[in-house]
């Protein structure tokens, strides 16, 4: 039997298909390989020690720089946390205007998906399309408060701004505009066989190996677990809405593309009937003190974002920095299965199965 | 062949429609009033409480106060204003805790420069800074 020599391969860290700087170190045989070995830290800016210095208005701009796709769900984990310590009532008005945000949001951060996931692959086209709709909505967020990206929208008791004059009508307007635009993405993509061949089977895991590596959102929900915390710990007020989790069972690559698709709709269905329900008037803040110091005790929250469960941990001295804090990013999780679904597996899979388990760098690293 | 077709459709319905691009910078961006751009500063507004820089969670606002030169008047008012663009981030925090508006956002975010020591801007020119600002700030 004729034996090929095995071959050091470094993937990235600058590298287009890894979403920002991540390296692969890969040991290949041929066009297999044999062994991976991610090597992460690369963005690492030590958002939790630094944390530790500031007070807890201070951390929330910190916090749209970790997952940067959807700021809003980092923004408002934090912003949990303290108000979980300090036993704050939200009120309603606020809570609309959070969870329209935190939607858009989760749209967008999957638009990006979609669109780089097929780029990766080597569509071009579905990038543009995708990118078109989610300008809307970065349009649609940036007139809320005022940036595209880092939005640093949410405070401790409410938020920043209220909704500008018109800005719900356009909101509204925007849901039948989305649905319309998704019709579209499946047209062009999803029965497309290319890219069926491409993704089915490929990054295959089952539901046991899911939750061994605690893997969370997508790629949980992609093995048949049927786990979403908006539905299952119902946080802000996801309990008054009416949405389905979408959950599939192959476990495979094509599974996690149409569990992040059927999301957008549902996403989709909660902005819609919190437009509805949106109340007329009311505060957007809480009674909070100028200078927040939750009471001495620790606190953990976790929610929903995009990519999986994000979570929150605030050990507090009483004093107006935290004593510790720490957050448990999903991207940082869900990497982690990345080395035993890349062993051998053929070198062009590569990028299909970690463009798959959509990974946000600035989270994976802190 | 089904799903190739229906996408190739797709794409033809979309070659007719109208471009969604923009001509920045041959023309100028059209940016909402809340937008969070390069600060404005009024320094006949400041009362050199420090509250902006002891907010700003990068540090990047350093400013020294004097003494009223009217010894008739109490308190203090601004002496020097710097804000470090290098490591600001436009949070927007310092404007929220500013109690007499002397310190506000303005639409304006082109701030590429040749060196890193001309994005060091110093009171003068933050207070020139005044096209674009907020309508909810404006005098």
């Amino acid at each position: 039997m004729i034996r090929t020599e095995e071959m050091l391969l470094n993937v990235g860290p600058q590298h287009p298909s890894t979403h920002g700087v991540f390296r692969i170190i890969l040991k290949i045989d041929g066009e297999t390989v044999i062994e991976a070995t991610p090597v992460i830290g690369y963005l690492h800016r030590g958002t939790e020690k630094l944390a530790e210095n500031l007070q807890y208005t201070q951390i929330i701009p910190y916090t749209d720089r970790m997952d940067y796709l959807s700021a809003m769900t980092n923004n408002y984990v934090i912003c949990h946390a303290v108000e979980t310590m300090m036993g704050l009532e939200i009120p309603e008005r606020a809570e609309y205007l959070r969870v329209i945000a935190m939607e858009l949001g989760r749209i967008a951060s999957h638009l990006v998906w979609y669109g780089t996931y097929l780029l990766d692959l080597g569509a071009m086209s579905p990038f543009l399309y995708a990118f078109r709709e989610r300008e809307a909505i970065i349009n649609l967020l940036n007139e809320l408060c005022g940036a595209r990206l880092t939005f640093n929208y949410m405070r401790v008791g409410g938020v920043k701004w209220d909704a500008p004059e018109g800005w719900i009508e356009k909101v509204r307007d925007f849901v039948p505009y989305m649905r319309e635009q998704l019709k579209g993405y499946h047209d062009l993509v999803t029965g497309n066989e290319i890219f069926l061949n491409r993704v089915k089977g490929i990054g295959y895991y089952t539901k046991e190996e899911a939750i061994d590596y605690s893997l969370s959102g997508a790629n949980l929900r992609c093995t048949g677990v049927n786990w979403d915390l908006r539905k299952d710990e119902p946080y802000s007020i996801y309990d008054r809405f009416d949405f389905d989790v979408p959950v599939f069972h192959t476990g495979d690559a094509w599974a996690r593309y149409q569990c992040r698709m059927a999301e957008i709709e549902e996403s989709l269905k909660i902005v819609e009937q919190a437009v509805e329900q949106f109340p007329a008037e009311g505060a957007i803040m809480a009674k909070v003190p100028r200078i927040i110091k939750p009471p001495k005790g620790e606190a953990f929250v976790r929610i929903e974002s995009p990519r999986g469960e994000i979570g929150c941990y605030i050990a507090s001295e009483g004093k107006k920095e935290p004593y510790r804090l720490k957050f448990r990013r999903p991207s940082f999780y869900n990497l982690q299965i990345l080395p035993k679904l890349l062993v051998g597996e053929n070198l062009a899979n590569l990028i299909a199965i970690l463009g798959g388990i959509d990974i946000v760098l600035g989270e994976v690293d802190g | 062949m089904l799903g190739l077709t229906k996408g190739l459709k797709y794409t033809l319905k979309n070659l007719t429609k109208q471009n969604v691009t923009t001509k920045y910078p041959d023309a100028p961006l059209e940016l909402p009033d809340r937008f969070r751009g390069i600060q404005k500063f009024y320094p006949e507004k400041c009362i050199v409480c420090n509250q902006c820089a002891a907010i700003c969670p990068t540090e990047c606002i350093q400013l020294t106060g004097k003494k009223h030169p009217d010894p008739a008047k109490k308190g203090k008012i601004i002496d020097t204003y710097d804000i470090n663009f290098e490591i600001c981030i436009l949070c927007d925090l310092c404007t929220e805790v500013c109690p007499t508006e002397a310190i506000v956002m303005t639409n304006n975010f082109e701030l590429a420069e040749y060196s890193r020591d001309e994005l060091f801007k110093d009171m003068r020119w933050l207070d020139e800074n005044d096209a674009n600002i907020r309508k909810e700030n404006k005098v």
